[in-house]
């Protein structure tokens, strides 16, 4: 997986693959991008082909961060198999899902 | 019976007492050849009249025996489209659902809990997979941990080792300086003791240290492996499933409108075999008419009877019919499209013969019946 991080605008966009493997960039990103100040937190998801149960996991650890800054994290713009597992599991009531 | 002989009296005793003239020969032969072909005609009348009765009674108990089969056929008809109407309402219960424990359950509402049961499967999955990654977070923190604590063994190592070796100067010192660095040689001993002890301390630490850096790497392994086993396709088995929930939905609801057309059919059926079998009561009627229409053919034949004898006793010599009499017969004969029906009037009218009774060959009614081709 690549991530872009675009701290002044407080925009993160992922592609490629985001599994386990990531979770140690994943982390880091986290803690970087909520350290700087902002209100919203925006992950670009168009360009993400994949996502398994362990990315989904750190999505949702990512919103607790969030939580604790009284940050808000959007998803936006997830495609196929992101968007088909978005749908399954309802991700559109734990975040907001920006389509 | 009917008067013909009081009325023949009274016209031959005239209340005049005056006799009437007497007819001329000529016309009397003629009187006499226009009442012999009277008697002729009314005998060919009532041949055509028994006949007429044989037929009818003939036709009426076809008609009834007929009826009786056709009758019993309904209602083994009206039975079996009862049955019928059975099997559609018990076929409308099973489309609509499955029996669990003598409870019907609707398949919407078996979709509605298979439908719960995997939103659960798929919030523990969520749950699962975002705890397993918060403890790979917590052991790489932890991980982060135990190697500064290595790094602070190492530099007390080296602080150790620079003590060891002051000790040791101290030692070397207090040999040169002889009795003067008695005192400075003990401390050195004692200085020397505690490096011993700290490096002991520091080996055992390291130990440990090592022990725990093994644990968190073997910790980290095995939640590694389970956080890399996907679960999305197991995610995605509720997108199949809803899928083929909906189809098998759709299908029910398919089935359950159909089985109720089925069902509304049956029902019209039902009713209107009901009602042919009632319809069907009619030969009752009509063997009632018939008899009657047969009474009264009698009547008129018992009529002609007396009046034809009356007439005869007052001509004299015998009667005899004529061929040209018989030619309006065979004329409404020639119209005749039934051969076994003309066959009878042929045999009974022209030749005298008498009525068979043919109810005995239709008793039993043939299961296709036959219809005669003209």
């Amino acid at each position: 997986m690549q991530i872009h991080i675009d701290r002044a605008g407080g925009q993160i966009a992922m592609s490629g693959e985001f599994t386990f493997t990531d979770h140690i960039p994943f982390k880091e990103m986290v803690t970087e991008i909520f350290a700087a100040p902002g209100r919203a937190v925006v992950i670009d998801l168009s360009k993400l082909d994949f996502i398994d149960s362990a990315g989904l996991g750190m999505l949702l650890l990512a919103r607790d961060e969030a939580k604790k800054s009284h940050r808000e994290l959007i998803l936006r713009h997830p495609i196929g198999q992101v968007k088909r597992m978005f749908t399954v599991t309802r991700f559109n009531t734990l975040f907001k899902v920006e389509e | 019976m009917f008067g013909w002989k009081q009325s023949s009296a009274a016209a031959a005793k005239p209340p005049n007492p005056e006799p009437p003239a007497a007819p001329a020969p000529e016309a009397q032969r003629k009187q006499d050849e226009l009442m012999r072909r009277w008697i002729a005609f009314a005998g060919m009348q009532q041949r055509v009249i028994r006949t007429l009765v044989g037929e009818i009674q003939q036709t009426s108990a076809i008609v009834e025996t007929e009826a009786d089969s056709l009758s019993s056929r309904f209602q083994r008809l009206a039975v079996c489209a009862e049955q019928q109407t059975q099997r559609v309402e018990s076929l409308s219960r099973l489309a609509i659902g499955i029996e669990v424990d003598g409870e019907a359950v609707g398949i919407d509402r078996i979709a509605g809990l298979l439908e719960e049961t995997l939103s659960d499967v798929v919030e523990k999955i969520l749950l699962l997979s975002k705890d397993a990654m918060s403890m790979v977070y917590a052991l790489s923190e932890l991980n982060a941990n135990v190697n500064r604590v290595d790094s602070c063994m190492e530099e007390l190592n080296k602080i150790n080792k620079v003590t060891n070796m002051l000790a040791l100067n101290a030692r070397i010192e207090a040999e040169r300086a002889g009795t003067a660095g008695a005192a400075f040689r003990v401390v050195a001993g004692e200085v020397r003791e505690l490096s011993g002890a700290t490096q002991r301390l520091s080996v055992d630490m390291d130990t440990e240290l090592k022990a725990v850096t093994e644990g968190i790497a073997n910790g980290h392994a095995t939640l590694q492996r389970v956080a890399t086993v996907d679960m999305s396709k197991n995610l995605m088995a509720r997108d199949r499933l809803e899928v083929l929930m909906n189809a098998l939905i759709q299908r029910s609801g398919n089935l359950t409108d159909v089985v109720g057309e089925a069902m509304k059919e049956a029902e019209v059926i039902s009713a209107d075999v009901a009602g042919m079998v009632t319809g069907i009561q009619f030969q009752d009627r009509t063997r009632q008419r018939l008899e009657h229409v047969v009474d009264t053919l009698h009547v008129v034949d018992q009529a002609l009877d007396e009046l034809k004898t009356t007439t005869a006793d007052a001509l004299d010599g015998p009667v005899l019919e004529t061929p040209g009499d018989n030619e309006w017969v065979k004329t409404m004969l020639d119209r005749f499209t039934l051969g076994d029906l003309r066959a009878r009037f042929v045999a009974q009218i022209l030749e005298g013969g008498k009525p068979v009774d043919h109810r005995d060959d239709v008793a039993a009614p043939s299961e296709t019946g036959t219809v005669e081709l003209f």
